[in-house]
């Protein structure tokens, strides 16, 4: 065999250490889970793009929140508003002609939005990296051995709050219940008067707003921001595939369980395993069980 | 009595058959012309050359527009890859313009505007490397519908092929390399397939693009077990080269040494066009098939199509196959005209390389790729040109201060604009155009 | 509750996919307080007029490329499908299109998505449910879990739920058992009589729709091939011979033209065989 194995450790110290960095790390991943989820439960559409959402927001966090020194309370405002603009802007200038059109097709038009995105930022904010962000409580504490900061708490708050609101967001509101319907059945949802372009525009609002959010948050545990914080997106997928991609809980479920996999893959195997070892995880994942562990079942029609 | 007959004497009218001499050639002269011309015009002006490519160009497609059978076709002139007119024509078109291109381009020329002659025959050859592996993607994921996001991994498998059995097994030996790539692309490709035979859309492009991290572990892991951080060189003594049992052929001077090494882009540009044109009509060959007809009949509904007594699941393991085959091959024909690979050669902006070039191109067609992959290469070439030259572009500071960007930025806007308005691409267009040619001809002259 | 019905007047309506066309000049009127009937077979075209008249065509890539549709004096034709139905009209789809992960209640409550007054939301849902008490006790389960004829019946409460003015309904009986599709069209009918509601149903089920329609159409291809009072299209031979199976018992007709026996595959380009009876 010619990939060699790094040392299995049995030092609880250290295993528990790997166990919060996952989580830290899981915690993120479901940010951005979440926003596939989003998209993808309401619209059908895998956006690939949204790890350039996330670069968006945390570009943006800077601008607002360094840059122009906003209070933080406000900057943070600005930021979401700044990107649900932006959100809407993807709707109706480029998603909204490709309803019905092939799901390839799609795919690679949300490629196409993220080859945009990527070429816009290096113009405006140029190659050059830049600090991460301060803003959250920069400290940390011990327990039993291990280090946990606080920002991966305050992201973990954050995240959970998310999914704590878009869930009741789902269940108890009107145009919840209608964003469900489109998400069921967009043709008779339009049937019902239900307006599939709102519903749409307002997903893709919703998305980019939490994309800021995971900007925020993930600008503040990047270790620069640059134009390879996009990456993001790509490394989140196995965790909102283990989750189930049409799940909100799943998307939380399935971060963390990446994350943690991944991070012990990362301090046993080596970093090169990282991310192999979690495409893995989703590769079997998707043999087994391709909705997931809690997606929905749809029955493909004929 | 009349009136029964006269239908018959139009039929016969319309019926016209060529003589075999006839009907083969207009492709012989498109295929010998362009060295004649080459060997003997050494001290004509460029223009003089121009002029006389264009005049014989003319002939050769007017001849095979006249030699087509025309009427009542039997079914296995209806069979042919060129059938009609106007496909005869733009075959033998195209067959003279690729053989004629590379001495064109080999010879000294300075175009007006200081158009950057020099630099179009490596982007020549580029285009054909890419064509090829963008072609075999195609016929994955627009032909037969199979989503995948894995063809650099099967580049990346090229490489490695390419690595063992051409650097280090033989020494430069690209002829055994790209076989054993075919065939190890094939059996890979065939495995990277299974998922497709559980998994549709989403779940099957996410599935691809796992395979292809995990390929990205094994190119990395095999770099650095035998050749470490500079990566794998295809260059020097690794440079392919023609045996010596085939010095004699027309065309082949050895070296000094007595070696004939394949470098410079005219002699890579004959190793790479007869591949990358044979490989592509083998593709279009295959679609015409019963066994390409299945994988269009899958690609629309694979229940259906199940019904109709298709095995499923042999068609779709086939298109991976078949695919994947010839990516591995483009992956070998990269690897050593580019000279060198090393970890950063492939990454996620490859894979989204090669989703703009089926775009652009038009990824309903294979022959999109071709389009597609012109127009990733030439238009930086263009736009670099229009920023040092014309002078209304020349002085917009800001295009000359973000390059790249900036064209990455347009690549980006073209992929949406195209997918939005022009689904079909440049080939769509490229379609529209001939038909719209063919259809005036017709009525000029028919 | 809702006032009479509007009436609907399509003329010379053309629609196309792409290059097939799927209607040719259709003209088809349903009166104020009617109860139209339109037959025809698979394929005829029933379902592309449903998407023409709730402008769902869109979704299929389909385009009127000719003709008008007024609905009480108003053109409707080019106006979204939110729009349509906040000017009175419903539809039950074909194939019922429930949302299968919602609730039963959830999806009467998408019923009302055109609506804005809660308290009348609520009225109409108890109303609904008076109408089709069998739903009472299943409010809270999964819509696609249900049997098919309670499938059905949430699909025609969830279409009453807008307060229609024209109720339409795409193939209401398909795959259902004619005890469940007979109690479905006297609803329908009584409906029409109490509320005043307009009807279209759409069906391949001739001797059922002609049983309860005043008035119906018979499609073909696309094209209107008869029309004609209920009475009227009930005793002509033509219609006895294609759709009423000779003698009225046009369930066992259906069935067999959705699920046509194949013993071979199909050549291709080969239409699937259409059984006569
Ligand atoms: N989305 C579509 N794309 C192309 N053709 C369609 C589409 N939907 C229906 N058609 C065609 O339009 C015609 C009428 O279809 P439809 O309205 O569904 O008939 P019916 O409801 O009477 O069975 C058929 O020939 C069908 O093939
Ligand atoms: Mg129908």
């Amino acid at each position: 065999m010619l990939l060699a194995f790094g040392n299995f450790t049995a030092d609880p110290s250290v295993n528990l250490q790997l166990l919060i960095g996952g989580l830290a790390l899981g915690a993120i991943y479901a940010v951005v889970a979440l926003g596939f989820v989003l998209v993808y439960k309401s619209t059908d559409v895998l956006n690939l793009a949204h790890g350039e959402f996330l670069m968006l927001g945390a570009y943006f966090a800077l601008t607002f929140l360094i840059s122009e020194n906003l209070n933080f309370f406000l900057g943070v405002f600005v930021l979401l508003l700044v990107m649900l603009v932006f959100g809407l802007v993807v709707h109706y200038g480029i998603m909204r002609r490709m309803v019905g059109q092939g799901f390839f097709a799609i795919v690679l038009i949300t490629l196409g939005i993220a080859t945009i995105i990527r070429a816009l930022l290096l113009i405006f904010y140029g190659p050059t990296e830049r600090a991460r962000l301060d803003l959250l409580p920069q400290g940390s504490f011990e327990v039993g051995g291990a280090t946990v900061r606080h920002v991966d708490l305050v992201i973990f708050g954050v995240v959970a709050l998310c999914v704590l609101l878009f869930f009741l967001f789902f269940k108890y509101t009107r145009l919840g219940l209608h964003m469900r319907a489109v998400a069921d059945d967009i043709e008779a949802a339009a049937a019902m008067g239900i307006d599939p372009d709102k519903v749409y525009a307002m997903t893709w609002a919703a998305a980019m707003v939490m994309a800021g959010v995971g900007g925020l948050l993930f600008g503040h545990v990047t270790g620069a921001i640059d134009r390879s914080i996009e990456a993001i997106g790509l490394r989140a997928f196995p965790a909102a595939v283990v989750g189930g991609l049409t799940s909100l809980g799943g998307s939380i479920v399935g971060g963390l369980v990446v994350g943690v996999i991944e991070q012990f893959a990362n301090g046993h195997l080596g970093t090169k395993w990282r991310e192999p070892v979690a495409f893995s995880v989703m590769f079997v994942v998707l043999l087994v069980r391709p909705t997931g562990l809690w997606g929905r079942k749809d029955l493909e029609r004929v | 009595m009349t009136a029964t007959e006269n239908p018959a004497a139009q039929q016969a009218d319309q019926t016209y058959r060529p003589s075999t001499l006839q009907r083969f050639l207009p492709f012989v002269v498109a295929a010998v012309v362009p060295f004649i011309l080459g060997a003997t015009t050494d001290d004509l002006n460029f223009w003089w050359k121009a002029a006389i490519t264009i005049a014989i160009l003319a002939l050769v497609a007017r001849l095979a527009w006249k030699w087509t059978p025309r009427g009542e076709l039997t079914h296995r002139e209806d069979m042919r890859l060129w059938r009609t007119p106007s496909d005869r024509s733009w075959a033998a078109l195209t067959m003279f313009g690729l053989l004629v291109l590379p001495f064109i381009l080999a010879s000294d020329f300075t175009p007006p505007m200081d158009f950057p002659w020099a630099t179009w025959f490596a982007v020549v050859n580029l285009v054909l490397i890419f064509a090829m592996g963008a072609a075999a993607f195609n016929l994955l994921v627009g032909y037969s519908g199979q989503i995948s996001l894995a063809h650099v991994a099967f580049l990346a498998l090229g490489s490695i092929v390419g690595g063992i059995v051409g650097v280090q097994w033989s020494g430069g030996n690209m002829w055994l390399a790209l076989p054993a790539a075919a065939l190890a692309g094939a059996v890979v490709g065939a495995i990277s397939g299974l998922p497709a035979l559980r998994l549709k859309h989403l779940y099957l492009l996410l599935a691809t693009f796992g395979f292809h991290f995990v390929m990205m572990l094994v190119w990395r892991e095999y770099l650095q077990e035998y050749f470490g951080f500079v990566g794998i060189r295809f260059k020097g003594v690794n440079s392919p080269r023609i045996a010596s049992w085939l010095h004699w052929l027309p065309g082949i001077d050895p070296d000094e040494n007595g070696e004939f090494i394949i470098t410079g882009q005219f002699r890579w540009y004959w190793v790479l066009m007869p591949i990358t044109v044979l490989s592509i009509l083998f593709m279009v060959n295959v679609i015409r098939t019963r066994e390409g007809r299945a994988f269009a009949a899958v690609r629309d509904r694979d229940v259906s199509a199940s019904l109709l007594g298709i095995n499923v699941a042999r068609s779709k393991l086939m298109a991976f196959a078949l695919s994947s085959a010839v990516v591995a091959m483009s992956g070998v024909l990269a690897s050593f005209y580019i000279g060198s690979r090393g970890e950063d050669s492939f990454n996620v902006q490859t894979v989204l390389n090669y989703a703009i070039i089926i775009v652009v191109g038009g990824f309903s067609s294979i022959q999109g790729a071709i389009f597609g992959s012109a127009f990733f290469w030439f238009l930086p070439e263009w736009f670099k040109w229009a920023r040092e030259e014309l002078w209304f572009v020349r002085d917009i500071e800001f295009l000359s201060d973000y390059p790249s960007e900036i064209d990455l930025a347009i690549k980006g806007f073209l992929v949406v604009i195209i997918l939005m308005f022009k689904p079909d691409g440049l080939a769509g267009m490229w379609r529209d155009f001939k038909n719209w040619l063919s259809r005036s001809l017709a009525r000029r002259n028919p | 509750m809702s006032g009479g019905g509007l009436d609907l007047r399509i003329q010379d309506l053309t629609v196309v996919y792409g290059g097939v066309t799927a209607l040719d000049n259709v003209n088809i009127t349903v009166p104020s307080g009617g109860f139209v009937s339109v037959l025809g077979a698979n394929g005829a075209g029933k379902t592309t007029l449903v998407r023409s008249i709730t402008s769902l065509l869109y979704l299929h890539k389909g385009r009127v490329r000719r003709g008008s549709i007024v609905l009480g004096g108003e053109s409707i034709l080019g106006k979204k499908s939110p729009d349509i139905v906040s000017a009175g009209v419903a539809q039950v789809p074909e194939g019922r299109k429930l949302f299968p992960n919602l609730t039963v209640k959830e999806n009467l409550l998408c019923g009302a998505a055109s609506r804005s007054d809660v308290s009348g939301i609520d009225e109409s849902l108890e109303q609904t449910l008076e109408l089709f008490s069998q739903l009472r006790p299943l409010l809270s389960q999964t819509a696609g879990l249900l049997s098919g004829g309670e499938q059905q019946m949430v699909a025609v409460g969830r279409a009453l739920m807008s307060q229609p003015t024209l109720l339409i309904c795409d193939e209401l009986s398909l795959g259902l058992a004619p005890k469940i599709v007979h109690r479905l069209f006297e609803l329908l009918t009584e409906i029409n009589e109490t509320r005043g509601t307009s009807i279209l149903v759409i069906e391949q089920n001739a001797s059922l729709a002609l049983q309860h329609a005043n008035d119906a159409y018979v499609l073909e291809l696309g094209r209107v091939l008869m029309e004609g009072s209920a009475t009227e299209l009930k005793g002509n031979p033509m219609v006895q011979e294609l759709y009423l199976g000779g003698g009225g018992e046009a369930h066992t007709s259906y069935a067999a033209i959705e699920r046509p026996s194949r013993s071979r595959p199909l050549e291709h380009g080969q239409r699937p065989p259409v059984t006569e009876s």
